[in-house]
């Protein structure tokens, strides 16, 4: 129970100091939000205005303290281009980013998992060969060119999917093997080197001497070890993916967050990015927590430390 | 299918309002690289916004082929040097929420823009305005604080409702216009499902913000048209695709080189004329655009009320270059260094690249600097340059002179961005400005515009063409010069077997 509230304190400070380095880089870069929504060809005193009406005339602390406040009752401003509540800009974002990061994840483990315990099981055979062959092609092929060439080849020429868009289950197969490949592949090379490791424990050749069978072995005694690196790398990319997949996102017209916090950031629309950056680390919190508990289910020993 | 359908679309839009019911027509899909952000035509500041604005209000005044403010949903007299009468006609009266538009709610839209505090980018041009008010639902007088002949096309603005602006309706993403085309939903947030009033035709405009992918989805038939920001090399592929119709017609939007004049190198005039020289524009043209675009000498476009068609091309001629910058004290012993400052966009670098070459047999070294667009364009803002490339889009009224070369309007003040002083400009604005008629401000503006060439404030390079394609079961949209979406307000699917006839 201690190490359940400390980790929640940790990443509730952790939430405190993005907060605040966010509101200054925001306020520390160059450009002026009320140039940005008035144009170029704004007069001096609409200039002056504006920046009274939005309260950006008033003390950097006296704006940090109402961005808090505003973050204490979720609103997190309106972006400067679309007029919009920020809120609302990332809530319809989110789903998309959720669904693609679910979909691209389940379809990394779904290969990596069999495909990382194979190889180890038959280290330097062929099958361990021709899973780190695809594990290295798949980490190796960068997104921007794997989407257009399942495009090309599964919509075009075979016209099984969508070519982009958000439209139904189907469109969701080529973006998440976009993005699900390289994950897959560096999954497995981690299911891979961490199941040797483990099989290599005195543990596992103890229960081996126990008679216990080669699928009891791997099941009970290898992979539950086997996986608690594993699945650090998960959190990781799974946090990643939340941050939204700009470039997947792009390729296939996919309205998550990773596109609209590109877009943000080139229009220099600081709310939203500010909105965005703090609802990314956010789900790099939550899920890297969620992680560390998962460890202390997993792993007794971390219980008792 | 006859040309009489579009016609006919397009009276019915002009006449008509949005109360007729929804036929069974097959959606028409449109493409376009980057979503509309702010449906609220008060408040939008990007090209897609504006350009869907468009079809969704309608507009007091608009501006005609030449730039020249026309009647929209009003006429106008000028009672005195600063007083105007609009009378509004009985075109495009009727709200989407079903409600008639009148001289009331222009007066609410306008006053909204120049409340204190609005964030309107249009505030500006609504500065001369002394007073206004509405004197019957049809009739609305403006005072103005000086004479200005230019008001009307200072009044190409959109329509709302004023019991809508009263209760603060979130026209942002619900918009209320009385334009040709309403908006249905939002499918999702990067798409527009919008309803024709005149024929209930569905259109949906769809953002694919990859050009590869968007050609991809028009060959696939996911969408069944599309315009602008696509790579040459993906124009000439379309041209060649089997059931693909290009159309391309003359654009008014200026690439140009900016110098920055308060740097000693580019702020003498034999360097600024040696680079022009060391351009081959026409070959850049060929090469880089597949021979879409014209040449330019102005930042408005000869056919503009305004502009000039006249005036003499630098030609290209490394050898003449050369030999000016020879005169500027550069040469191979002291070669001249410059810096490009582009966007990251993989055309912008590729013209960086053809200018470095060009500009390298005249004997001037650049170097190129691709960044993001907003460090790019905070950078020439703050005048952080050399060099810089970039687009002049939209521009129709002359009032970009001012905006762009009036020693009065550097930045954050004005886009003078190039930091270019000349008195004589000024001058001629000024008095362009307070011209009685529109025709007398024509000789001024020439004037200024031939000052402006021979000193080379800025490389003027091209208009690019304005491309769309199209489905062959496609027909009745033209593209427009200035990028705009209009032709969706006619645009018709006709049926595969009528296209076959």
């Amino acid at each position: 129970m201690g190490a359940l509230l400390g980790r929640l304190g940790e990443a509730a400070a952790s939430l405190l100091g993005v907060c605040t380095l966010v509101f200054l880089l925001i306020h520390l870069v160059p450009g002026d939000p009320v140039a940005a929504m008035l144009g170029e060809g704004a007069r001096a005193v609409d200039q002056a205005e504006l920046r009274a009406a939005l309260g950006l005339d008033r003390p950097l602390w006296t704006q940090y303290l109402d961005y808090l406040g505003g973050l204490a009752r979720l609103d997190l401003g309106v972006s400067l281009h679309s007029g919009r509540a920020v809120t609302a800009l990332l809530a319809e974002r989110a789903g998309p980013t959720l669904e693609l990061a679910v979909a691209a994840l389940a379809l990394a483990v779904v290969v990596a998992l069999p495909l990382g315990v194979l190889a180890a099981l038959h280290q330097g055979g062929w099958i361990d060969r021709v899973a780190m062959g695809f594990s290295m092609l798949g980490a190796a092929i960068p997104n921007f060119w794997l989407g257009p060439l399942l495009i090309l080849v599964c919509s075009l020429w075979l016209g099984w999917t969508p070519v982009s868009g958000r439209d139904g289950p189907l469109s969701l197969l080529l973006p998440a093997l976009t993005l699900g490949t390289g994950l897959a592949a560096v999954l497995a090379r981690m299911v891979r080197s961490s199941l040797l490791e483990v099989l290599g424990e005195d543990y596992v050749r103890t229960a081996r001497a126990k008679g216990a069978g080669p699928a009891r072995v791997l099941w009970r005694h290898a992979l539950r070890n086997a996986w608690l690196p594993v699945l650090t790398l998960l959190g990781l990319q799974f946090g990643a993916l939340l941050g939204g997949a700009v470039i997947t996102e792009t390729v296939f017209a996919w309205p998550g967050l990773g596109s609209l916090v590109v877009e943000s950031i080139q229009a220099r629309d600081y709310p939203l990015v500010q909105g965005a950056v703090l609802v990314i680390a956010l789900a790099y919190l939550v899920v890297n927590t969620l992680t560390d508990l998962l460890y202390l289910a997993l792993d007794p020993r971390i219980r008792s430390r | 299918m006859s040309g009489a359908r579009p016609l006919a679309l397009g009276a019915a839009a002009v006449l008509g309002g949005c109360a007729q019911g929804a036929r069974e027509d097959a959606v028409i899909r449109f493409a376009v690289a980057r979503p509309p952000r702010n449906l609220d035509p008060r408040l939008a500041t990007d090209a897609t916004s504006e350009r869907v604005n468009r079809l969704l209000y309608r507009t007091l005044v608009r501006l005609d082929a030449a730039a020249r403010p026309v009647p929209g949903l009003a006429r106008w007299e000028r009672l005195g040097a600063t007083r105007y009468r609009f009378r509004l006609g009985e075109q495009g009266r009727l709200f989407s929420d079903g409600s008639r538009l009148t001289a009331h709610d222009v007066v609410a839209t306008l006053e909204s823009i120049r409340a204190p505090g609005s964030r309107s980018p249009h505030r500006a041009a609504l500065a001369g305005i002394a007073a206004l008010r509405a004197c019957d639902d049809d009739t609305l007088e403006l005072a103005l604080h000086a004479p200005d002949a230019a008001l009307p096309s200072r009044l190409v603005l959109a329509v709302l409702p004023a019991a809508a602006i009263a209760r603060d309706h979130p026209f942002v993403t619900a918009p209320i216009g009385s334009g040709p085309l309403r908006l249905v939903e939002r499918p999702d947030p990067d798409a527009l499902l919008l309803e024709r009033c005149a024929d209930g035709q569905r259109i949906a405009l769809v953002t694919v913000r990859d050009p590869s992918v968007r050609v991809m989805k028009l060959l696939r038939g996911e969408v069944d048209l599309l315009q602008g920001d696509l790579p040459p090399e993906l124009v000439d592929h379309l041209a060649r695709a089997p059931g693909i119709a290009v159309r391309a017609v003359p654009g008014a939007n200026l690439s140009y080189l900016g110098f920055n004049l308060e740097d000693p190198r580019t702020g003498s005039l034999a360097v600024r004329r040696a680079i022009a020289q060391a351009i081959d524009r026409p070959l850049l043209i060929r090469t880089l655009l597949g021979g879409r675009a014209r040449l330019a000498e102005s930042i408005l476009p000869p056919e503009h009320w305004a502009g000039r068609g006249d005036l003499a091309p630098w030609p290209h001629d490394p050898g003449r270059a050369q030999a000016l910058l020879a005169g500027a004290g550069f040469g191979p012993g002291n070669p001249l260094h410059l810096t490009l400052k582009t966007s990251s966009d993989p055309f912008r670098l590729r013209l960086a690249g053809a200018l470095q070459a060009q500009l390298a047999a005249a004997g001037i070294a650049l170097a190129v600097q691709g960044h993001d667009w907003g460090t790019f364009f905070g950078d020439v803002k703050a005048g952080r340059f050399t060099l810089y490339a970039l687009t002049w889009v939209g521009v129709r009224s002359p009032d970009i002179f001012r905006y762009a070369l009036h020693s009065e309007s550097l930045p954050p003040g004005g886009a003078n961005r190039g930091r270019y002083r000349n008195a004589s400009v000024d001058r001629l604005i000024v008095t362009a400005a307070r011209a009685p008629s529109l025709a007398a401000a024509r000789a001024p503006y020439a004037a200024l515009q031939a000052i402006v060439h021979a000193e080379l404030a800025l490389v003027p390079l091209w208009y690019e063409d304005q491309v769309a394609a199209q489905r062959a079961t496609i027909r009745g949209y033209r593209p427009a010069g200035d990028g705009n979406y209009d032709g969706l307000a006619q645009v018709v699917r006709v049926p595969v077997a009528a296209k076959e006839e």
